[in-house]
């Protein structure tokens, strides 16, 4: 092992104690040692990797311990000493680095310049790693840690600029670690320079796929270095829990901390202090020790850290509500529309809003509150097709031109004209009438004792148009020579 | 015994020995009248039977008989209901009932509103169907699209005016018929960037797409412009499109054949060339009232050598943009300058002389031009066909002796309301090619000038002479004898005319339009003879012919079966007149105003006897003396009706007439 690589082990293993406060909750929750996936992690892991691995299990534990102690934890000052030791001990070993550097100067003649290069080399990713663990450890000590945090993208792009070198480079190698949180790729890896330009192609993927997919909590381009924050995974129970403060005397639960405070009035004039009533902690200079993300307990899913691509969620909330739309039931559905169903009561509320609004509506069931969508969606599916509301068709079918056209007919009919031929045009309108009325009625087609009434069903196809050509006859007949025609003329008359 | 059979039954029959091909043959050469065919078909039963298949086109009278008339033409491939007023639910399940297997295209253009539910039925099972003209169809919603969208193997869509439809409709149409190859959706003014751009990412095969007068912007261009076929594109009357959008576009269609922008008023020369800079295939261009033809405008036309039409119609031209079309569109055959102000001798000169093989000019009321370029176009373009020059105001008389000389090659010739004379006639009536004449207004021209064009143009089948006032009887007697072919006569206003002229005229059997306006000689006897003679007629205009009175109606509605449409205002006609026309089964269109004889009643009987009417135009007085069912009822059939309210008007003396007009016109 190379020296360097074990040094970087060894400053892991020293953060470790940082987490001693909540080390010993290990201990109170054993089952999760049996967590099969950790365990076959931790045997895929190299030894240097073990304290690494260690940090994370415990702070798993102070996961499950979150329920009735993150709230009062914001500030740790134990932490932060911590914080500030291992800076001081970063510091000693810069300077050693440095004073190291300055003697080889001194002995770099008579040297092959080979080795001198490849040295140097070493010794640049030696101090690159330091001043690195250096920044981002001080900008947690900062106060608004979350704004200023190290810019940890541009550090991986120098990385992947040293990784050119042909010599294995053990404090990247950690950085490297760092990066991808799981480390059980690095370690196949025969050459080292080639994990430097995964890791910035791995990192480059990740944010790609950010800005591809928006995730829902939209921690994208937070790029935290790993190690800068801590990670707690709340467990499942813990988040479908409906409340998350209990009422110490009477076993109340509320949803949040300031309404379990104000129900707290009623138990007693010592909670109707301001004291009492205040936000705990909430001096401004008392800063946390490292900024919390949240990991999925849902193993598997990419919010969960034991993913390969992890991507912690911000708070509480974000956890909760990622793990009720992607991994639980969706059980409030829209009173509305009937149709969407949504897992977040949140989510539910905000759709009941646009609920109806949303008229674009696909042959798949999506719909969409604006038409462009709607027609993007068709765009890229094959096989979708805009989806015609019901309404309109059934309004459509309503008015169908049979119908009118009976109404006028039925009205011309019942009236009574004056002009001669009036008898045979009458009765060319009440035959129509006659055909109508028995269609009109269902079960009148199939009753035999409708068709008795209009023995002229032979004459259904015939348009009242030829009785009244017929009655016209009279005023053609003899003079002008013109005759009836029969059947099979009238037929080929009727093509132009 | 069956040898015995044989002699028996040949010479009971002997058309039994004409083969399937023979008869075939016989009814190929009797296309040109139906009533013949109809006749032929008669003969006997083995005729009767081929007949059945060898019709390959459907046009129904009557959508009731349509079960009958698809069991008896099996073969048949295109259907055409335009002349059903109102194609009904029963008649579409009909059609999908029977469906036969060769029904490859459906005409529904005169039918408003069809059912989407009749539609449904129809795509899903006439599998067959390519081609389906909806336009029209004003009161069709996207539910209707959305059937339409199960015919999966459509291929031409007509949907112009189908005001109702919105881009879901059309969208629905763009994801079902992926096999579109012609889309119009003129006036669809439903339909916008979502639904074009969709049809151009679904339908790839698309040859033909018509959008004119749709609210779309620069934002469907791309997809449109990035079809790999796309040959023919009408945006006419975009005017959402403008210069902007255009400047930017990075895709050219290379496959561009024909492109019409009428009517975009947002599009300069700069937008333009950044359409077509890259469509060096454009045969035709089309820009009528568009922006001003200027130099810089006609300089983007550079690089498209196969161009060989350009309409300008109605926008300003000035000199220098018809130079450079002259030196840069070397394949021009067609020029349209119709009414495009800016067009002088100077400018259409340098046309002229550059692109000697034109076929068709069109320079209609360009009224700076003179006899000079009339001389370029007698002595350069010897090869045109096709010379439309109505309203040329500064052309003499001489100019026309000019054309007769040179212009061998015309077929079409306009000269509505020019000076020309019987000299002039007398030189065009060389152009033995002529089939189109137009010589409406000309005051100038006598039964001299026209007796030599009868005399010469026996190809003529158009002859125009409204309000040319010279000529009489001699003249259409010419006509009528040299002119055989004649399809369309005009005589309307020339007072001299009278029955013995419609007696010549009734010889011309291939007469298709008669119109015969404030003839007042004209009678009965002469309408009886046009009717007899000219089983054709479809379109007659009888108005102000206040000679013609019932008898002619009843010898029209006789012999007339092809009559579809008719103007009988101010004629001396009668209810029972009117009331006989009901026997002309494909009558569709009258019109009736002021008929001193015509009484509501005899109204009510006429327009309920007429089955097949769409349109009625009436006196706005009718619509009270009758009682609303009956308009109810007939709209409901299909009909239309206009109501006007015109009082009677004492004609003018043409002279007269033509002084007012040339009036208001300096007004």
């Amino acid at each position: 092992m190379d020296p360097n690589n074990r040094l970087s082990g060894n400053e892991l293993r020293n953060s470790i104690p940082n987490q001693t406060a909540f080390s010993h909750f290990n201990t109170q929750h054993p089952q999760k040692w049996e967590d099969p996936s950790l365990i076959d992690y931790s045997t895929r892991i190299e030894p240097p990797f073990q304290g690494f691995n260690q940090v994370k299990i415990s702070q798993d534990g102070l996961g499950n311990e979150m329920r009735s102690t993150y709230k009062i934890q914001d500030w740790d000052p134990s932490a932060m000493l911590n914080n500030l030791s291992f800076l001081e001990q970063k510091i000693h070993q810069l300077q050693e680095l440095v004073h190291l550097i300055v003697g080889r100067r001194m002995q770099v003649l008579g040297r092959p310049d080979e080795f001198v290069t490849q040295q140097q080399q070493l010794l640049n990713a030696d101090l690159t790693s330091i001043i690195v663990q250096l920044i981002s450890t001080a900008g947690s000590l900062l106060p608004s840690v979350k704004s200023t945090l190290p810019a940890a993208p541009p550090s991986v792009g120098q990385f992947g600029q040293l990784g050119g070198a042909v010599f294995p480079l053990p404090g990247l190698n950690g950085g490297v670690q760092l990066q991808n949180t799981n480390g059980s790729k690095v370690p196949d890896q025969p050459n080292q320079s080639d994990i430097s330009a995964n890791c910035v192609t791995e990192q480059n993927l990740n944010i790609e796929e950010h800005d591809l997919k928006e995730e829902e909590d939209a921690d994208e381009g937070e790029n935290l270095p790993p190690g800068t924050y801590e990670i707690l995974q709340p467990e499942k129970e813990e988040i479908l829990a409906p409340h998350t403060h209990f009422c110490t005397i009477c076993g109340k639960g509320f949803k949040r901390d300031a309404n379990l405070r104000m129900h707290m009035r009623g138990h007693g004039d010592e909670y109707k202090t301001p004291a009492a009533l205040a936000k705990p902690h909430k001096e401004p200079s008392s800063e946390p020790t490292l900024i919390k993300r949240y990991s999925c307990p849902y193993s598997g899913c990419k919010r969960n850290k034991d993913h390969k691509k992890f991507q912690p969620l911000k708070t509480i909330l974000c956890v909760k509500n990622h793990y009720k739309r992607t991994h639980c039931d969706k059980s409030y559905t829209c009173s509305r529309c009937n149709t969407k169903r949504f897992s977040v009561i949140a989510d539910l509320k905000t759709h009941e809003k646009h609920c109806g609004k949303d008229k674009w509506l696909c042959s798949c069931g999506t719909t969409f509150s604006r038409k462009d969508k709607l027609f993007g969606h068709i765009t890229l599916f094959q096989g979708h097709t805009p989806a015609i509301s019901v309404e309109e068709s059934k309004a459509l079918v309503g008015p169908s031109d049979q119908k009118e056209g009976n109404q006028g007919t039925n009205k011309a009919g019942s009236m009574n004209f004056n002009f001669p031929p009036n008898a045979t045009s009458d009765s060319g309108i009440q035959s129509i009438m006659d055909v109508k009325g028995n269609t009109d009625d269902p079960a009148g087609i199939f009753s035999p004792l409708n068709f008795d009434n209009f023995g002229g069903f032979g004459e259904f196809p015939r348009p009242p148009f030829d009785d009244s050509e017929s009655s016209f006859a009279f005023l053609l007949s003899g003079s002008y020579n013109y005759s009836q025609k029969n059947e099979a003329d009238d037929n080929s008359n009727n093509l132009a | 015994m069956k040898r015995q059979k044989r002699e028996c039954s040949e010479p009971s029959n002997p058309f039994d020995v004409l083969s399937e091909e023979i008869i075939f043959l016989v009814l190929d050469l009797l296309e040109q009248n139906p009533l013949d065919k109809k006749a032929f078909s008669l003969v006997c039963k083995s005729i009767y039977a081929t007949e059945s298949k060898h019709r390959k086109t459907l046009r129904p009278l009557r959508q009731e008989f349509l079960p009958a008339i698809l069991s008896r033409y099996p073969y048949v491939s295109h259907l055409d209901l335009t002349l059903c007023a109102r194609v009904s639910d029963a008649s579409l399940s009909s059609i999908s009932n029977a469906c036969p297997s060769n029904l490859r295209s459906i005409d529904f253009s005169q039918s408003r509103l069809l059912s989407s539910s009749g539609l449904l039925g129809l795509a899903v099972n006439c599998k067959n169907l390519v081609e389906i003209n909806l336009s029209n169809g004003t009161e069709l919603k996207d539910s209707a699209m959305a059937a339409i969208a199960e015919a999966r193997n459509l291929e031409k869509l007509w949907l112009a005016r189908c005001k109702s439809i919105t881009d879901m409709g059309v969208g629905c149409v763009a994801v079902g018929c992926k096999k579109l190859k012609l889309l119009s959706l003129k006036w669809c003014l439903g339909v916008g960037d979502l639904g074009v751009g969709l049809v151009a990412v679904k339908c790839k095969e698309i040859r033909c797409l018509d959008l004119s007068y749709l609210p779309i912007t620069n934002k469907c261009l791309p997809s449109i412009l990035n079809l790999q076929y796309l040959e023919d594109l009408v945006l006419e009357g975009c005017f959402g499109i403008d210069d902007d959008s255009l400047g930017g576009l990075k895709h050219r269609c290379k496959s561009l054949k024909s492109l019409d922008m009428s009517s975009c008023q947002n599009i300069s020369h700069s937008g333009l060339s950044s359409l077509i800079s890259g469509t060096e295939g454009l045969q035709q261009l089309t820009l009528a009232y568009g922006s001003p033809v200027t130099a810089a405008f006609a300089d983007g036309l550079k690089k498209l050598s196969m161009l060989q039409s350009i309409k300008l119609d109605g926008s300003l031209i000035t000199c220098d943009g018809l130079k450079s079309i002259a030196d840069w569109c070397i394949s021009l055959r067609e020029l349209s300058l119709s009414k495009c102000p800016g067009v002088t001798d100077e400018g259409l000169s340098s046309v002229l002389t550059k692109r000697r093989d034109l076929r068709k000019l069109d320079i209609t009321c360009c009224r700076k031009i003179t006899d000079a370029s009339i001389a370029y176009i007698a002595n350069l373009c010897n090869s045109l066909t096709s010379l439309k020059m109505e309203s040329c105001t500064l052309i003499s008389r001489e100019a026309f002796v000019l054309i007769g000389q040179q212009c061998h090659s015309l077929e079409e010739l306009d000269l509505t309301d020019n000076e020309i004379d019987d000299e002039g006639l007398k030189s065009i009536s060389r152009c033995s090619k002529l089939s189109t004449l137009k010589l409406g207004i000309c005051l100038n021209i006598t039964d001299e000038g026209l007796i030599h064009v009868g005399r010469t143009c026996s190809k003529l089948k158009e002859l125009d002479l409204y309000r040319s006032v010279g000529i009489t009887d001699l003249g259409i007697l010419e006509v009528a004898r040299g002119c055989r072919d004649l399809e369309m006569i005009n005589v309307a206003y020339c007072k001299e005319i009278t029955d013995a002229s419609l007696l010549l005229l009734s010889k011309c059997s291939h007469l298709r339009t008669f119109e015969s306006r404030g003839c007042p000689l004209i009678s009965s006897f002469g309408l009886t003879a046009i009717a007899v003679g000219c089983k054709q007629l479809t379109k007659l205009d009888i108005k102000k012919c206040h000679n013609i009175d019932d008898n002619g109606m009843l010898q029209l509605a006789h012999f007339s079966q092809n009559l579809r449409q008719i103007n009988l205002s101010y004629s001396s006609v009668t209810d029972v007149g009117l009331l006989s026309l009901a026997s002309i089964s494909c009558l569709q269109n009258i019109t009736i105003l002021h008929l001193k004889g015509l009484t509501p009643n005899g109204l009510a009987a006429a327009l309920l006897a007429c089955r097949g009417l769409t349109k009625v135009k009436l006196q706005s007085a009718f619509k009270w003396s009758l009682p609303q069912p009956i308009f109810e009822h007939l709209e409901a059939r299909g009909c239309i009706f206009q109501w006007r309210d015109k009082v009677l008007q004492a004609e003018l003396d043409p002279k007269c007439w033509k002084l007012k007009l040339e009036d208001t016109e300096v007004e």
